[in-house]
């Protein structure tokens, strides 16, 4: 602190201190507000100080201060806050009153003075209400602040706190994709810094929400509405990651944290060696007619040790200052490692690929199912800023994020259709599955803001962005053996033979660029009144380049009469089907490469026709052009192909302003969302449950939103914030059953764009503080309706059995009708103590659509509880802790059918209910964290 | 008495049927060659888009992938022999006919390949498992497929880009000997001789078939069916020896979700050996009825099978639109005994059936129970003329894979002979004609298994 008070020196007004002591009565109160002296937020945290009487107190949640039993006289009052010119002041206390004394602080380094550039401080929660307040669209905020108090260490998980998000978690219980209001992931769009970025994904355009460290943020924003300057491919939101900018002064942050996942008390962490995978596949290395044989494929990755009780570890550090004369050089660094080994346990009952005879559930499989995953997740980024002058600023950013998942899956999987008497008995196959994914996000934006003149500013970017997504050998191999009972109860089994083994090499690279370019104009005044034209538009060239190559091999046919057995994989002799089964394949199928060219442009007004009444809207134009090209050969129909179009954006939005704390707000906007990429490639795969084909026919989705909301911001954090919704998605895009070429009796799951769909609901989110305690919470109502032919099974009335279409109505994949968030907050600055506990609720919703009628899994509603608290040690160091899925929630998903498993020789495990079908339980156990934070500045 | 009456019945039965060929009139008519308009070159070896004839006694060679486009049609008169290299296959989008008769048969196949046909040969190096060329494969739209009188050998290798865009699987996976995908198309094969596949020798993802009077040999190395069937196909599988399949010999199964459900008539089969280099317990066996398929099996004859017929339980086959019975199951040890009603599955015990279920199903059997088969073992011998019933000393189970010199026709005193049931005709509605139709649709006989007394049935 010495140091700072040093360096704070210089700007530091001293005002010559004279003190009269008044010594007769206590009833006397100072108290006041504390805020910044330009934007006129307030400055939670700042020290106030009678400097007579040595007396500090702390400004509160509600930005106010308050000295009681002050004894009259005149006092040197001094406000200190971080970044802020210190200020004292003379202030007389008259007996017997309350004194009201406010002050408003001076930022120490004047930035320009731009909307559009938020200032470098507004990493608390009172700067986040006010974004929220004087945002353009409807937006909801969290801080650092925030998010460094939540029990979440990536952005995914954060995001399930923000009101009308559902979180779709991958199969190691890390969250990884948002639904916003009851809109699936394909709606959403992810900014960093307000520029989009490619997605490491290999089919889609989302990205994986977990690759982010959520201590890399400035602020999360999702944005609920559009505003034509914003992209347009966003019907559901647009999340967009603020990263911090350079600091006015010297900063240095760092934390480091320990911790555990208690499931691995009882499931070992089973881990594999990875350092054997080559990270091309042998037909890479040797070219595709390359003809593999087994030596080809290691067996070191399938073979599996104990890791005993790994530890969670995870590291930030910050670093940044300001330098030159004028400290005009502004620069952050900033990196994150997290190390975190989990554990997941999962029943789960794999339904066989067609129903039953009036679509009843017929399931091929019981799997019990143990993962260990290793997260392994670095996060790193550098934000440079130089203002040449007043009027010029020049930023770069440079962002880099890796995730590395390393992750073995053991498989116990009862085969039902084949010598099955019940459970328990039966064929029983063992599979092991291992498989290493690198992810990567780069991303370079250099940014210039420029102030032309006293009414024009000018700003651009030029954006570099790449996405890489490697699966080098996704390897699993099976071992079979059968199980019986025999007349006295006694369970006998079969030696062990070896199955088949699969190896897969895919990985994907996007690379955009992107010029994004925006001129500000401010005329004087219009309807007498502040007025601001904006007009702009962006290119981006996007080049994804997919590889898909897969091995499948069978175990050598000894000559002897029996089987071979299996021993261990360094024994297992495989072989691959026919002479040129070592051959590269599928490349033909999911190898190809797609280059999209996107150029936008908007024209954007803000007026004030009337007192109190701001209307924002325009016009945005955005042209998609789409070629893709796969290595398919010049007979296949749909081998190569060019999609374009054109969407016309309008979009409108009404403010007005009830009282200076409360607003009610109106927008109308029409948003689009784009086809991924995989699904306009016709070409097939083979997927989970079907064989998977694209559709070049595919229409992106168009939406018509409108969104009402009402905002009170009555206190310096507390808000409350009512809204209503509803959407109208004009083509929306879900998968389908479908023949190929019409007549074949192969089916593949296809994209299709069915109809339309409505989406609407309201929304409740209200905070409050009261002292030192607080309550936040949130409810999200949605209702959406989709209507999509399914198959159904029946029997003709001549007897024979067919297929046809039924319509079914459903909610869109992914909606909960009731979403809702509580969490309790205790803040006490003068201890340094803040503490949470965060509950989120999910209602019922759908999972996965199944093709067939009456057949989608839904997942029962879902409660998570989490707790976090942090307490400062010394003046710059604080501990803390998260803990997280306290009450180890079970995800559970049901067949809605009558439940005809309960008993007999079909049983199912885990049964309890007779009018649906437990498929899927699953649990991962509370995990913990314990760290050590550092903090100057 | 009741036998002796029986025989008796049987032998005038004999004598009339013998009278009324002696009676048959015969007549030699003069039939004119018609020169192709069209005739395929043999000069040069074969690529690429190919229509027309192939003419008799003419040996071709395709060297690259052939394509029948649609529209085209590409006949082989008889006596044509194909080879082929570099692995290529026959992807057919119009017609493709190979017309061979008894004595002048075709052949489609890989030249100067060695074979080990020795009992209990090393399948791991049996060139017959190695694919060594990709077959004939029908497109979603193909039209017909017809094989008479046909050698087809060696299928099954890895599609390669062109067939495998085709039919939609990987370029490295196997193909069959015969694929067909198209419930409105039809596949004929009389009289034909499979010999060898990585896979089913005849695969079917719907079709009208007639799969009849054919032999097969070493289909399949680690899984692969005779003939294998899913959702849309209707028709006929008779009359047809099975040796030495991997898994089943015949499967007829109803996925695909197809609006066209499956209906086939499986009788007078023999199959011998099957099931055995199929390695997971339970796959593998004679005759499977699977998920929601309907039909009919009666009169094959199985000889030291992995399993008896098996109609599958979950997901059920169409057991209301499932008729069978009058099936004979022989077995030389416990295991294959044990086997014959496989317990876990629904095969109904059919008092026509041999062994009669009830000399050796105990009173208080529920479908799908096991059974104590040790007074089986052995007994009940078919009695071919020379067949590997006992098994052969020294070959096991998975050892006889081919017919060889093996005769399996019925000797006298076969307990087959005669325990057929001949109640029902053949499905389907394929015409009969010379070329684009089926030139014999043998309804069921009266003996049990492919070889008929009266000469009828498999004439190899």
């Amino acid at each position: 602190m010495q140091l700072k008070r040093n360096l704070n020196f210089k700007f530091t007004c001293l005002t010559p201190l004279f003190v009269l002591i008044g010594a007769y009565s206590y009833a006397q109160t100072l108290k006041g507000k504390v805020t910044d002296g330009i934007t006129g937020e307030p400055l939670i945290g700042a020290t106030v100080s009678i400097l007579q009487t040595d007396q500090h107190k702390t400004v509160l949640l509600d930005g106010g201060y308050s000295f009681k039993k002050v004894k009259p006289g005149s006092y040197s009052v001094q406000v200190k806050y971080l970044s802020y010119h210190t200020q004292t002041a003379t202030v007389t206390v008259k007996k017997e009153s309350e004194t009201l004394k406010d002050f408003a602080l001076i930022p120490q380094i004047n930035e320009l003075n731009d909307v559009n550039i938020i200032s470098a401080s507004a990493s608390n929660e009172s700067r986040s209400r006010s974004i929220e307040k004087n945002a353009n669209q409807l937006v909801n905020v969290f801080s650092a602040r925030t998010i460094q108090l939540l029990p979440d260490i990536t952005v995914a998980n954060v995001m399930q706190r923000v009101p009308g998000i559902v979180i779709d978690r991958s199969n190691n219980g890390e969250g990884r994709y948002p639904v916003i209001r009851g809109m699936d992931k394909r709606y959403n769009t992810t900014l960093v810094n307000g520029i989009k970025i490619p997605s490491p994904d290999n089919n889609n355009r989302y990205v994986p929400l977990d690759l982010f460290p959520a201590d890399l943020l400035e602020r999360l924003e999702v944005s609920k509405s559009l505003i034509p300057s914003m992209e347009g491919d966003a019907i559901g939101g647009t999340i967009n990651m603020v990263m911090k900018d350079a600091p006015r002064q010297l900063l240095v942050q760092a934390n480091a944290s320990a911790g555990y996942s208690t499931i691995l008390n009882a499931q070992p962490f089973q881990a594999f060696d990875h350092s054997v995978i080559n990270k091309k596949s042998p037909g890479e290395i040797n070219g595709p007619d390359y003809n593999a044989s087994p030596k080809d494929f290691p067996a070191g990755n399938l073979s599996y040790r104990e890791l005993k009780r790994p530890i969670n570890k995870t590291f930030g550090l910050t670093l940044g200052d300001r330098f030159g004369e004028q400290k005009q050089f502004g620069v952050i660094v900033s990196a994150s490692y997290q190390d975190i080994y989990r554990g997941t346990n999962t029943n789960y009952f794999f339904p066989n690929t067609q129903p039953g005879l009036e679509n009843t559930p017929v399931f091929a499989d019981v799997y019990l199912r143990q993962y260990s995953t290793q997260n392994k997740r670095i996060g790193l980024y550098s934000n440079m800023d130089y203002l040449i002058n007043a009027k010029h600023k020049i930023t770069w950013f440079n962002m880099y994020l890796r995730t590395e998942d390393f992750q073995s899956r053991a498989t116990v999987d009862s085969v039902r259709n084949i010598s099955f008497t019940g459970p328990g008995n039966g064929n029983v196959n063992l599979e092991n599955r291992s498989t290493w994914q690198i992810q990567q996000i780069y991303n370079s934006t250099l940014k210039g803001t420029h102030y032309l003149s006293k009414r024009f500013i000018a700003d651009w970017s030029a954006v570099y962005s790449a996405a890489k997504n490697e699966i080098p050998d996704y390897a699993s191999f099976t071992t079979q053996h059968g199980v019986s009972t025999d007349a006295n109860g006694k369970q006998t089994e079969t030696t062990y033979y070896l199955s088949s083994m699969s190896r897969r090499w895919t990985h994907n690279t996007d690379r955009d660029a992107a010029l994004y370019a925006n001129l500000t104009f401010n005329p004087k005044q219009v309807f007498n009144s502040k007025a601001e034209f904006k007009i702009g538009g962006l290119y981006r060239h996007k080049n994804r380049d997919n590889y898909y190559n897969q091995y499948d091999l069978d175990p050598s046919v000894p000559s002897g009469s029996t089987n071979q057995a299996y021993t261990d994989i360094f024994n297992a002799q495989f072989a691959f089907k026919g002479s040129d089964g070592g051959k590269s394949g599928d490349i033909n199928a999911n190898t190809y490469n797609v280059q999209e060219d996107i150029t936008a442009g908007y024209l954007q007004g803000k007026l004030n026709p009337i007192p109190k009444l701001e209307i924002i809207g325009g016009l945005r134009v955005e042209h998609t052009r789409n070629h893709y090209e796969t290595v398919q050969p010049n007979t296949v129909q749909g081998k190569a192909g060019t999609i374009y179009y054109t969407d016309l954006l309008p979009s409108v939005q009404f403010k007005y302003s009830l009282t200076a704390q409360q607003a009610l707000r109106l927008a109308y906007y029409k948003a689009i969302s784009r086809p991924g990429y995989f699904e306009i490639v016709p070409t097939l795969i083979s997927g989970e449950y079907y064989n998977e084909a694209g559709n070049y026919d595919l229409n992106r989705s168009r939406a018509d939103n409108v969104d009402l909301r009402y905002e009170f911001f009555p206190g310096a954090a507390d808000q409350v914030l009512i809204g209503a919704f509803y959407k109208r998605i004009k083509d929306p895009i879900e998968a389908g059953l479908a023949q190929v070429s019409g007549t074949n009796t192969t089916q593949v799951l296809k994209p299709f764009n069915y109809g339309a769909a409505s989406n609407y609901g309201a929304e409740i989110a209200a905070t409050k503080y009261f002292g030192h305690f607080g309550v936040s919470a949130n409810y999200t109502y949605t209702h959406s309706r989709i209507t999509t032919p399914k198959s159904y099974y029946y029997r003709k009335p001549d007897n024979s059995t067919g297929f046809r279409d039924i319509d079914q109505t459903r909610p869109l994949q992914g909606q909960a009708d009731h979403i809702a968030n509580l969490s309790f907050i205790y803040k006490d600055p003068a201890l340094g103590l803040d503490a949470q506990i965060a509950y989120v609720y999910t209602g019922k919703r759908i999972i996965v659509v199944s093709p067939y009628y009456g057949l989608d899994y839904w997942q029962r509603p879902f409660n998570q509880l989490d707790f976090s608290v942090e307490k400062k040690v010394m003046k710059l160091f604080s501990v803390y802790s998260k803990v997280t899925n306290i009450t180890n929630s079970h995800t559970k998903v049901d067949v809605l059918q009558p439940n005809t498993f309960l008993s007999g020789r079909d049983r199912l495990p885990m049964q309890e209910d007779t009018d649906k079908i437990l498929v899927q339980n699953t649990f991962y156990k509370p995990s913990f964290l314990l760290g050590l934070r550092y903090k100057f500045n | 008495m009741k036998t002796k009456l029986l025989y008796t019945l049987s032998l005038a039965v004999l004598i009339f049927t013998g009278c009324e060929k002696l009676e048959k009139r015969h007549a030699d008519i003069y039939t004119p060659v018609l020169t192709p308009s069209n005739p395929v070159s043999d000069t040069a070896p074969l690529s690429g888009n190919i229509k027309g004839t192939m003419l008799s006694g003419k040996t071709y060679t395709i060297n690259g992938d052939v394509i029948v486009q649609k529209g085209d049609t590409l006949i082989l008169q008889p006596g044509v022999r194909v080879n082929v290299t570099n692995g290529a296959g026959i992807l057919v989008y119009g017609t493709f006919a190979s017309l061979g008769t008894h004595e002048n048969p075709n052949w489609l196949t890989v030249d100067g390949v060695v074979r080990t046909d020795a009992v209990n040969a090393n399948p791991n190096t049996d060139p017959a498992f190695k694919g060594l060329w990709r077959g004939i494969n029908g497109s979603t739209d193909c039209n017909m497929i017809v094989l008479k009188w046909t050698h087809v050998e060696f299928g099954g290798g890895a599609a390669g880009a062109t067939i495998g865009a085709a039919l939609g699987i990987a370029n490295n996976k196997n193909t069959y000997n015969i694929y067909f995908q198209n419930p409105a198309g039809t596949l004929i094969v009389e009289d034909s001789w499979f010999y060898g596949s990585v896979d089913d020798p005849i695969r079917v993802t719907g079709g009208k078939i007639a799969i009849l009077r054919n032999t097969f040999e070493k289909g399949g190395l680690t899984g692969g069916e005779a003939f294998s069937c899913k959702g849309g196909t209707v028709g006929n599988v008779a009359y047809n020896l099975c040796v030495g399949m991997c898994t089943n010999a015949i499967k007829i199964s109803n996925t695909g979700g197809t609006n066209i459900q499956t209906n086939v008539r499986v009788y007078n089969n023999t199959i011998i050996n099957c099931g055995w280099r199929r390695a997971q317990v339970g796959r593998g066996g004679s005759v499977n009825f699977e998920e929601g398929a309907a039909g009919k099996f009666y009169n094959n004859l199985m000889v030291n099978c992995k399993y008896g017929p098996r109609v599958v339980t979950s997901p059920p086959a169409d057991t209301t639109n499932l008729d069978y019975g009058n099936n004979f199951n022989y077995g030389d040890s416990l295991a294959v005994t044990n086997q014959f009603y496989p317990p876990t599955y629904i095969t109904k015990p059919k008092t026509s059936d041999i062994p009669k279920p009830n000399t050796f199903l105990p009173a208080t059997y529920k479908l799908g129970d096991v059974y104590d088969g040790t007074a089986l073992v052995g007994k009940n011998n078919p009695k071919f003329i020379n067949g590997p019933a006992p098994l052969p000393a020294g070959a096991t189970l998975k050892g006889i894979a081919v017919a060889g010199t093996y005769n399996f026709g019925l000797s006298t005193g076969s307990p087959c002979i005669a325990a057929g049931y001949t109640g029902f005709a053949p499905t389907g509605n394929i015409p009969i004609a010379a070329n684009y139709g089926i030139t014999e649709l043998t309804p069921p006989g009266r003996d049990i298994g492919a070889f008929q007394t009266d000469g009828t049935g498999n004439r190899h």
